[in-house]
């Protein structure tokens, strides 16, 4: 239990520091951070549309760290959740434009959710499949495949699918029909978030209480036992990135269905490289990639405020001024928090021996 | 009083969750030999990477020829006369003997002939044969070790630190070790000796220092001591050896485990194991002797499943299992404890109770609506924590909180109920302290008389001789014969491990 509050002050702190460092860029534009971010937060806090927004930015998060946390805890690296998402992205705007006006909304949703796991599932099962037959580097494999996918992408946008008007690289909105229901009106927040964290605590169940979960996690803390105990690495590789992957590409329908209802190029692009630094933040626990995801869309939904707050021309580029400094920040506090740890245990022996 | 060449005092080194040396103070004079020893874990080797500069200690001082020294890495340390053979040779292996000698201490042209020749004078003083040519990976274990020497020897080293040197040598080549440690220090140089054998400490040693647990637990010397009084400031308790049960009618009992003729071979490599075949009856207990290194891993490997025999047959309880894999060899009933329990054995970061499902992860009794039975496993590894004497305070523990021999209790109690025909042991004591070895060597007594087969591969041959029943001895993959135990003195088992044949040795 120790270890664990050990690794939320660490965490905690890394994101305060993050936030300082921030804050003291605005001094550069003699700007006094304290009443701008005073301001921003009042503002966000009042507003019921600004304070939803902090839940669907956090939505997509949540999955594409839960993409990066669940490979993780076989020690494989997903690098790839954004060509996931991608993946997932295509197979929901295609079925969403196919289907929209043809099926009732339960259903449509229901093959989109279906859809969109499967495509991701698709991407990431590839990947795991490299690793397990031919020891490729899974790191290497994933980071790449996002190119390929987003190639794809602009290529489908460009025929297939592009808007009927064939003007921008964008698809034509779907059917209202295909929408995510709202949930809480007054605001965007959408039936996608509930999914999101549903699936956050069934991931947990996985990993925490079923067989599959266990021999995951025995692979990734020791392979060469887990092999002797019958268990065959090679398919845990496969099965875990085949799940990474459907869970990066559930994003596809809470992005497309909930949000943007099209597909246009460049779309959400960060979202797979936030998701990396999000499961790190959460130790690689699904349940606190569900806080810590939300945490990222109340930084994303600050920046976006003191962009537009009147009078100060803040830059809208603060957003990921923000985000990238607690990000690394984190990454960081992750190599101090063991360098202290193992210098501490050994204060605490010296002072046990004398 | 001369100035002693080393003088360690009062040093203590921490890792992480370890102390592994608490206040150590020792000295070493010119022309002596000093005996390091201590059961692995004691702290002998990493005392020594600190004279050699390969860690920094954290409280204390080190003097040479009484001079404070701060050695802060090996170059510093060599700089200064001290060089150290590790256990596990520092060499190139595709390197020929004189490019790894004089590695590191020559710069931009050179004439590899000229050092060939300097290299092969320097051995020849020494009186070693050492084919300086050759690329080292081609040489033989003991051959390697006197390159390492010879590496030392060429810094004109006065101070040589040796990690367990005679560990992957035969007893014959152990005693050319032995006559080169004499000479060495009879012309003023010093010489340490980590070991964990008292024999030969008795036979080398002027002065001996006894490590456990990382501090030092006294410092005799030999003309004043005796190995029994040796080993219990070593161990620190008395032993009380297990108890030996009638041997059993074995050649009509029934056959667990049988090997026929089985190859296992690699590409382009001598095969591991060459033309193996013996079997292991009910209620027997098989040791396989043999210095490490000679096919006995491939061997276990094969009986497990990580590895494919190339060719002939394993069969077991009548069945040909060359085929199955390794989860329908473990539901066959076979119990296998690997020699490497950080490696193969356990998952330090996870907990008792998960240790010991890692076995049984595809067996339905722990699952319930595809739901592991946290309660079911969390009792029944209380049960055998309980059974084992494991020290721990229960099923939640992480592995990696335990003892070595306690996690290897766990090992154990894991593989004793998974194993229910036939035991397979590699190496099972290696490393653990006396009590746990006592302890273990029970529990293959106990299984033996509860008439499972077992297969005991150890290079400890008082283990061999004190539990086995029959014994095979292993030489580069085959088996140099299969005897009962008693049949063999110690010097016959040692010719045999060094591949000397009984004809041959019947010829000498």
């Amino acid at each position: 239990m120790k270890g664990r509050f050990n690794v939320l002050y660490f965490n905690i702190g890394a994101v305060v520091v993050g936030l300082i460092i921030s804050a003291s860029m605005l001094l550069f534009m003699q700007i006094n951070p304290l009443s701008v971010g005073g301001e921003a937060i009042r503002k966000i806090f009042t507003d019921h549309y600004t304070t939803g927004e902090i839940f669907v930015k956090a939505t997509p998060l949540i999955f594409t760290s839960l993409a990066f946390a669940f490979t993780y805890k076989a020690n494989l690296y997903n690098i790839g959740a954004q060509g996931q998402f991608y993946a997932g992205s295509i197979a929901a705007i295609a079925l969403s434009l196919w289907l929209g006006d043809v099926l009732p909304t339960v259903l449509v949703i229901l093959v989109v959710l279906a859809g969109s796991a499967a495509a991701g599932a698709a991407v990431g099962g590839l990947i795991g499949l490299a690793k397990a037959k031919f020891h490729a580097n899974e790191f290497l494999v994933s980071m790449m495949s996002t190119y390929v996918v987003k190639a794809l992408m602009d290529y489908l946008l460009r025929t297939g699918l592009q808007e009927t008007k064939a003007e921008y690289l964008q698809t034509d909105a779907i059917s209202k029909n295909a929408y995510l229901p709202n949930i809480v009106s007054g605001t965007r927040i959408h039936l996608g978030f509930v999914l999101a964290i549903v699936t956050a605590v069934l991931i947990w169940v996985l990993l925490y209480k079923t067989p599959l979960g266990f021999r995951i996690r025995a692979v990734g803390y020791n392979h060469n036992a887990a092999e002797l105990g019958g268990i065959r690495t090679g398919r845990i590789f496969t099965v875990a990135f085949l799940i990474a992957g459907g869970l990066a590409g559930m994003a596809g329908l809470t992005e497309i269905n909930g949000v943007q209802h099209m597909l246009l190029q460049d779309f959400n692009a960060s979202i797979g490289s936030f998701g990396i630094g999000i499961a790190i933040l959460a130790n690689g626990n699904p349940i606190g990639c569900i806080f810590a995801s939300i945490l990222f869309g109340f930084l994303n939904v600050m920046g976006t405020t003191m962009g537009r707050l009147p009078g100060l021309s803040i830059p809208a580029s603060i957003i990921d001024l923000i985000e990238g400094i607690v990000m690394i920040c984190v990454i960081m506090s992750y190599f101090l928090r063991g360098y202290v740890q193992s210098s501490m245990e050994k204060k605490r022996m010296k002072k046990a021996g004398a | 009083m001369p100035t002693p060449v080393v003088e360690i005092q009062h040093v203590s080194k921490y890792f992480a969750k370890v102390v592994a040396n608490k206040d150590v103070s020792m000295h070493v004079d010119s022309g002596e030999v000093v005996a390091l020893l201590g059961e692995n874990g004691a702290g002998k080797s990493t005392i020594m990477k600190i004279l050699y500069g390969l860690y920094t200690m954290d409280e204390g001082r080190i003097l040479i020829r009484g001079e404070e020294a701060a050695i802060k890495s090996p170059a510093y340390a060599m700089e200064r006369g001290i060089a150290m053979i590790q256990q596990h040779f520092s060499l190139v292996p595709t390197h020929t003997a004189t490019e790894n000698i004089i590695l590191g201490s020559v710069k931009g042209h050179y004439s590899i002939k000229e050092y060939d020749k300097k290299i092969a004078k320097l051995a020849e003083s020494y009186g070693f044969d050492i084919p300086v040519g050759r690329k080292v990976g081609e040489l033989a274990v003991g051959v390697q070790q006197k390159i390492e020497i010879l590496k030392a020897l060429y810094i004109n080293a006065s101070i040589l630190i040796m990690d367990e040197p005679t560990a992957v040598l035969t007893p014959q080549e152990a005693e050319v070790l032995m006559q080169f440690i004499r000479d060495f220090t009879a012309k003023g140089n010093s010489v340490i000796f980590i070991t964990h054998k008292l024999r030969e400490v008795m036979e080398v040693a002027d002065r001996i220092v006894v490590m456990r647990n990382g501090v030092v637990a006294g410092t005799v010397l030999r003309a004043e001591t005796n190995e029994h009084e040796l080993a219990k400031m070593m161990i620190g308790q008395d032993i009380v050896p297990a108890e030996r049960s009638v041997t059993l009618d074995y050649e009509t009992a029934e056959k667990v485990l049988e090997f026929r003729h089985v190859v296992l071979r690699q590409k382009d490599a001598p095969p591991l194991i060459d033309d193996v075949s013996f079997a292991v009856h009910r209620g027997e207990i098989f040791g396989i002797a043999g210095v490490s290194g000679n096919g006995q891993d491939a061997l276990c490997d094969a009986i497990s499943g990580v590895r494919q025999a190339t060719s002939g047959e394993i069969v077991y309880c009548g069945a040909d299992i060359s085929g199955y894999s390794i989860r329908e060899r473990i539901a066959a009933g076979i119990g296998y404890v690997p020699v490497d329990r950080y490696r193969d054995g356990m998952v330090m970061d996870m907990t008792l109770a998960e240790n010991m499902l890692l076995k049984s992860s595809f067996d339905k009794k722990w699952f319930s609506h595809g739901i592991v039975r946290q309660k079911a496993l969390n009792a029944y590894t209380a049960d055998k924590i309980a059974e084992h004497r494991v020290k721990a305070t229960g099923p939640s523990d992480l592995a990696k909180s335990l003892s070595g021999g306690n996690q290897q209790k766990v090992v154990l109690a894991r593989e004793v109920d998974l194993g229910k025909k036939l035991l397979v042991l590699n190496q099972p004591t290696r490393g653990l302290d006396m009590g746990a070895v006592d302890r273990i060597h029970k529990v293959i007594l106990e299984e033996k008389e509860s008439k499972k087969g077992v297969l005991l591969v150890s290079t400890e041959l008082s283990e061999i001789f004190e539990i086995c029943d029959r014994i095979a001895v292993m030489y580069k993959g085959k088996f140099m014969g299969v005897y009962k135990n008693g049949e063999l003195t110690t010097a016959q088992i040692g010719l045999l491990m060094a591949g000397v044949s009984e004809a041959e040795e019947a010829a000498q």
